[in-house]
């Protein structure tokens, strides 16, 4: 079976996975912090970043764009009004956000070496 | 009771309710006092602006006050400060009543507004800090303020007379009809209480909504729940102030992290653990580990010492198949301080099953901190080999705390096959 290095670096472990393998699968197991709460797309909690190897995770989808998006405006300075959607999105691919350097964990997988850490 | 609304300023009532006979509030306070719910109506050349409503068990003194100062179609503006049922419980039908008023939330609480009214077409505004409402002659003027204690809180100022509508902040469960902070019984303590369940929590919030706070000039803090401060209002920003900073005077060096070994044991076994992982901690330059028996403390003064902690290793016997009360108590503190990212973890001896560790560490992980090793169980008394695993545990601890732990690579399903043997 065709393997994959996860390299989490808040914990300096790399684990050694077959491909297809989402992040969730080993991040508690090897004790990273990147934190739960639904675990299924829809909360935004366990948002980490991606520090090498964007390319060998699965493509985003619309649903997890839009959890990302929402986490984002939290994060960033609170909710804005919902008018403002194409100007944050905007945003947020100027400053790299959205589907290059943050991914939810519970969503993505690999497909070849890469370099995460919690958020 | 008061039965009449009351007047702060010329164009500003109180037009809330009294709930005297409140004893616990929210399931986790207790309120021997009972408490307010504070609604207020501002009085502009252009209309009248409602800040806030009450408990829906309490609306009809509400609606009583509002009808003696104001007619429904004057009302232009409801504010909502904080959408918590005890502040919107007469909304509907102030919205029924009054529906040409135009709703004012904080950005914040825009998800929240349909879920609460269960009703997705709500007609809303949003607004944020520096954002402001003309009543003609009287202004309001908004400060974004989240997490004190909902993710939707605001704050709302009135310009002209520098009232602030501080929502929870500031406030108190403490009723007494006579409202003002100069007139009413001493209610320092329910100050106290309700900031440190309430607001401490959310400390980091805390401090950036007093630095837009600060800058106002204000000469009135109109809460939610509570006296209204009038006396002295400032002094009551600078107690924020206070109860926001550190609970203790730091006693370590900039370059170093302090991790807390809390530890209670039933025959001494899990005491030795605890100090071979504080030897091994202190191995590491920079650890500065402290060792604590559960047995001769208490969890609301350990708590304190949490709060400004590093890492935190709770050490606990596996009796009757569970943790021990005293440890649960610890970690159920957690709730009244911010613990998320901080490093954790948990160790003990037991007899026959061990469970303890592991619920300790599904407890911890799932308020959020941070446990990167997996904890030592130890069966019955300690061999001088387990006490090096022991000793190893807490090196590792802390290396993981001063961000020096070798790279470690592993098979996922080794991982994953360790982690099964630990939980059976």
């Amino acid at each position: 079976m065709a393997k994959a290095k996860v390299t989490f670096s808040d914990v300096n472990v790399t684990v050694n996975v077959p491909v297809g393998t989402r992040i969730i699968e080993i991040s508690e197991a090897v004790g990273s912090y990147i934190a739960y709460n639904c675990r299924e797309g829809d909360c935004g909690v366990c948002l980490f970043e991606v520090i090498k190897g964007k390319e060998n995770m699965s493509a985003i989808s619309k649903e997890e764009k839009a959890v990302l998006l929402a986490r984002y405006q939290e994060i960033m300075d609170g909710w804005r009004a919902t008018t403002d959607i194409d100007a944050l999105q905007a945003k947020m691919q100027r400053e790299n956000f959205i589907g290059k350097n943050c991914r939810l964990a519970c969503q993505t997988q690999v497909f070849g070496d890469v370099v995460v850490a919690p958020l | 009771m008061t039965k009449s609304p009351v007047w702060l300023s010329e164009r500003v009532q109180w037009i809330g309710a009294l709930d005297p006979t409140m004893r616990s509030f929210d399931i986790i306070l207790k309120t021997p006092n009972g408490t307010t719910y504070n609604a207020y109506a501002v009085r502009g050349s252009e209309g009248v602006a409602v800040i806030d409503t009450v408990k829906a068990e309490c609306a009809d003194q509400f609606f009583e006050h509002l009808e003696a100062i104001a007619c429904y179609d004057e009302i232009k503006v409801i504010v909502l400060n904080h959408l918590e049922p005890d502040h919107t419980g007469a909304l509907p039908e102030l919205m029924r009543r009054a529906p040409q008023a135009k709703l004012y939330i904080s950005q914040s609480a825009q998800l929240m507004i349909k879920a609460l009214l269960n009703q997705q077409d709500i007609d809303f505004i949003s607004v944020g800090t520096g954002d402001t409402i003309s009543l003609g002659d009287r202004t309001l003027k908004f400060l974004h303020t989240p997490y004190l204690h909902w993710p939707d809180t605001q704050c709302t100022y009135l310009e002209e007379e520098c009232i602030l509508f501080s929502g929870d902040v500031f406030g108190c469960h403490f009723c007494d009809e006579r409202l003002f902070n100069d007139k009413v019984g001493d209610f320092r303590f329910a100050f106290e209480y309700y900031y440190a369940h309430i607001m401490r929590p959310f400390r980091e919030h805390v401090i950036n909504a007093l630095e837009l706070i600060s800058p106002l000039p204000i000469n009135i803090i109109a809460p939610t729940h509570g006296p209204i401060l009038r006396d002295k209002p400032t002094s009551y920003i600078q107690r924020y102030r206070e109860l926001s900073g550190q609970r203790l005077q730091s006693e370590v060096n900039a370059d170093e992290k302090t991790l807390l070994i809390f530890y209670i044991s039933a025959y001494g076994s899990t005491t030795q653990m605890a100090q071979m992982i504080r030897d091994g901690a202190e191995q590491v330059p920079g650890v500065r580990a402290s060792l604590y028996d559960m047995e001769g403390g208490d969890s609301d003064l350990f708590v304190d010492l949490v709060e400004d902690a590093d890492g935190i290793l709770i050490g606990s016997p596996t009796i009757n198949g569970d943790a021990v009360k005293p440890a649960w108590d610890l970690v159920s503190s957690f709730a009244k301080i911010n613990v998320k990212g901080k490093l954790a973890g948990a160790f003990g001896s037991f007899g026959w099953s061990g469970e303890a560790v592991r619920m300790l560490e599904d407890r911890m992980r799932g308020l959020k901190m941070r446990l990167p090793l997996e904890g030592v169980r130890i069966k019955l008394i300690p061999s001088s080999d387990e006490l090096e695993q022991c000793r190893r545990y807490g090196q590792e601890a802390g290396e993981h705390l001063m961000g020096v732990n070798a790279p470690r690579v592993l098979d996922m399903a080794d991982l994953l096959a360790s982690r099964k043997q630990i939980s059976n």
